[in-house]
């Protein structure tokens, strides 16, 4: 056990270290860039006076040292307090600021993207691991060669064409049943509609996109650990003792290539997270992905600081804990992990699709 | 065999195909044809249709589109792009052609960038490697499509200025370069990982004995070996920037709207991001770049296995 919690001691804090680095590289290419924040208080201004800008910067609390600002946002964060969003913000009595608090909206938009993605990574599993093992039995015939093309032309269209087909083809104008949007579990004052029947229901389809994207590239894996594994001993020795086909592979094979699935799902958080930006524009959700974009990308001239560096900590924290989540099963599953450093384990090739 | 023939079909195309089109049919693809969309709609015309080769049109004062009095007319094979009125066989052969580019150029800067470093961590190790391996894995946890959108929307405008007529238009170096920057994590890792086992080898210690410098070790007896690594990450690499650049068109930073790949031309028919069409457009203008894609990758993908496979005789897959 001791190992295992040296294990975990050490993964918690190279996650500590990787977002707190994460977050002082966001500090620091703001700073680098040119921009007049206090723009965002002045909006009607054409051209900012001295007194303007100093007092802008002063109300954002930008005069003060910078190791002042990270650290006065860590402690902020620590306490569940993202901030509020500048654009927008006015100033009240010309001395305190209003400021629209960033939490509610980001949590919504998390909620959406994780709904997407948990999902979307069932179907994928469900789907991988049968066509997997099925086209891993017979390398190079014409199933396995059927399998693997099939699954390719799911990662060829680019998932923003693939859900708007879904979207027009299948989507509520046309049949009636599936909707766009996203609608939440459990249904708030403000949400038109909630409960367990429309939230499948509205994300059926972007599931779909998400498990054709990925399939690829899990019954690719599945596929090879199971060729890999039916030479193995105790694979033969399983057979020899009269195991029917079925048990040699529900319970000789296909659990070393669930562990290997089981690694790419942990690394491949981040990659999912792209991808959502794509199924959630297609089918009208407000997820992470759209807000991150929207935030970090070129449409505004000027940076919104604290909502880029809120994106960037719910997206790190997301990925963080998501290969937390899975090194720690890992370690569970196969002990062995837990002694030796991540060697070997690194992301998969093609998953830098996006 | 045939992915390897198949790729080259592609290549061939790409850089000829749009050149001898233009040549034969006698437009080229910026040149707009109003005669190649039909109706209210402006809904393009089907493949092999010959659309009159005129710049004007001709109404009457009710403002019905009247047919044209030079009734001389050029050969639309694959159909017309959208309400602009374009070739759409040339702006595809021309689109290969830019997608490609990008997707090479990338590698390219991959591999620029990621030799010097991952040979610096894999070779001295300490401090360097420390850093660079933090620093891999600190950014590859990270999306890489929100970098790509932050750095093109920033870096864009600067980068873009590098273009050369048609071979390189306006905004493919700077796909080039920033898909090519943030890519090269990977091979960097790949690198610092044989490196690190090499170095222990015995031609290594000998070399060191008969004394050859460092750089000497890296070039002839380091270098060699990594190689054939690199040829299977770069035909996959090529494959997936290809891609990357598809979703960088439908965020809408990729190359400028009128230069014609794969992606954009995919991106003006469904709209990006901000603004997705929901409309039904005209099918084959989907199954054309994205069949150009799909040979793309899949007989990058099978030259990458087919190397995989000659270098790893034992491996199975």
């Amino acid at each position: 056990m001791s190992h295992f919690t040296a294990f975990l001691g050490r993964r918690l804090a190279g996650a500590l270290l990787t977002f707190l680095t994460l977050i002082a590289v966001t500090f620091v290419v703001y700073w680098s860039i040119p921009a007049t924040p206090a723009g965002f208080l002045y909006p009607f201004a054409a051209h900012l006076t001295n007194y303007q800008l100093q007092h802008g910067n002063h109300l954002l609390g930008l005069d003060r040292p910078k190791l002042d600002q990270y650290g006065d946002y860590l402690w902020h964060l620590l306490h569940g307090d993202f901030g509020g969003s500048w654009r927008g913000g006015q100033i009240v009595d010309n001395d305190h600021l209003l400021l629209a608090p960033i939490g509610p909206q980001l949590f919504a938009a998390t909620r959406e993207s994780l709904s997407i993605i948990l999902g979307g990574a069932l179907l994928v599993l469900v789907l991988a691991l049968p066509l997997g093992a099925f086209a891993g039995r017979r390398i190079g015939s014409a199933a396995d060669r059927l399998i693997s093309t099939a699954t390719l032309v799911g990662i060829c269209t680019h998932p923003m064409v693939l859900g708007l087909i879904l979207a027009t083809t299948l989507g509520v104008e046309q049949s009636g049943v599936i909707d766009n949007g996203y609608c939440p579990l459990r249904r708030g004052p403000k949400d038109t509609c909630g409960g367990l029947g429309p939230w499948t229901s509205h994300l059926i389809l972007p599931w779909i996109t998400f498990a054709l994207l990925f399939l690829a590239l899990y019954v690719r894996m599945v596929r090879a650990s199971v060729a890999d594994t039916l030479h193995e001993d105790y694979v033969r020795t399983a057979r020899a003792k009269g195991a029917g086909e079925l048990r040699v592979m529900r319970h000789h094979v296909l659990p070393s290539a669930g562990l290997r699935v089981l690694t790419m799902v942990g690394m491949e958080v981040g990659t999912a997270l792209g991808v959502c930006i794509y199924i959630e524009a297609a089918f009208g959700f407000q997820g992470l992905g759209r807000l991150a974009v929207t935030v970090m990308g070129g449409a505004a001239d000027q940076i919104d600081l604290p909502f880029t560096l809120a994106v960037v900590t719910i997206i790190t924290v997301i990925v963080l804990v998501g290969n937390l989540v899975v090194d720690v099963l890992y370690a569970v599953l196969d002990p062995r992990a837990a002694r030796e450093t991540s060697r070997g384990r690194d992301k998969p090739l093609v998953g830098g699709v996006f | 065999m045939v992915a390897l023939a198949a790729l080259a079909v592609v290549i061939l195309l790409s850089l000829f195909g749009g050149a001898v089109a233009t040549r034969a049919l006698g437009h080229d693809g910026q040149r707009p044809f109003p005669y190649a969309t039909r109706g209210e709609t402006l809904r393009p015309v089907g493949p092999w249709t010959r659309v009159p080769a005129t710049d004007q049109v001709i109404v009457d004062e009710y403002g019905n589109v009247l047919p044209p009095k030079h009734a001389k007319r050029t050969l639309f094979v694959f159909g017309s792009d959208g309400p602009l009125g374009r070739d759409e066989l040339i702006r595809l052969l021309d689109g290969g052609r830019t997608s490609l580019e990008v997707g090479i150029g990338a590698v390219l800067f991959a591999l620029l960038v990621a030799i010097p470093v991952g040979c610096a961590a894999g070779y001295y190790r300490g401090a360097v490697d420390a850093v660079v391996s933090r620093f891999t894995e600190t950014i590859m946890a990270f999306p890489l499509l929100l970098f790509l959108v932050f750095t093109t929307a920033k870096l864009g405008p600067t980068l873009s200025q590098v273009n050369y007529s048609w071979l390189l238009p306006k905004g493919v170096f700077t796909d080039a370069v920033l898909i090519g920057l943030f890519t090269s994590f990977y091979p960097t890792r790949l690198i610092r990982a044989q490196l690190l086992t090499l170095r222990n080898a015995e031609f290594v210690d000998s070399a060191h004995m008969i004394g050859a410098s460092d750089w000497r070790i890296l070039r002839r007896h380091l270098l060699p070996h990594l190689v054939p690594t690199l040829l299977v990450w770069g035909a996959i690499a090529v494959a997936t920037n290809i891609l990357l650049e598809v979703s960088l068109s439908f965020i809408g930073v990729g190359v400028e709207p009128s230069v014609p790949t794969w992606g954009s031309m995919l991106a003006t028919i469904w709209g990006t991001i901000y603004s997705p069409k929901l409309q039904n457009p005209v099918w084959w203008q989907t199954i054309l770049p994205t069949t150009g894609i799909l040979i793309t990758v899949v007989s990058l993908n099978q030259l990458s296995e087919g190397i995989r496979r000659a270098i790893e005789p034992w491996s199975r897959r």
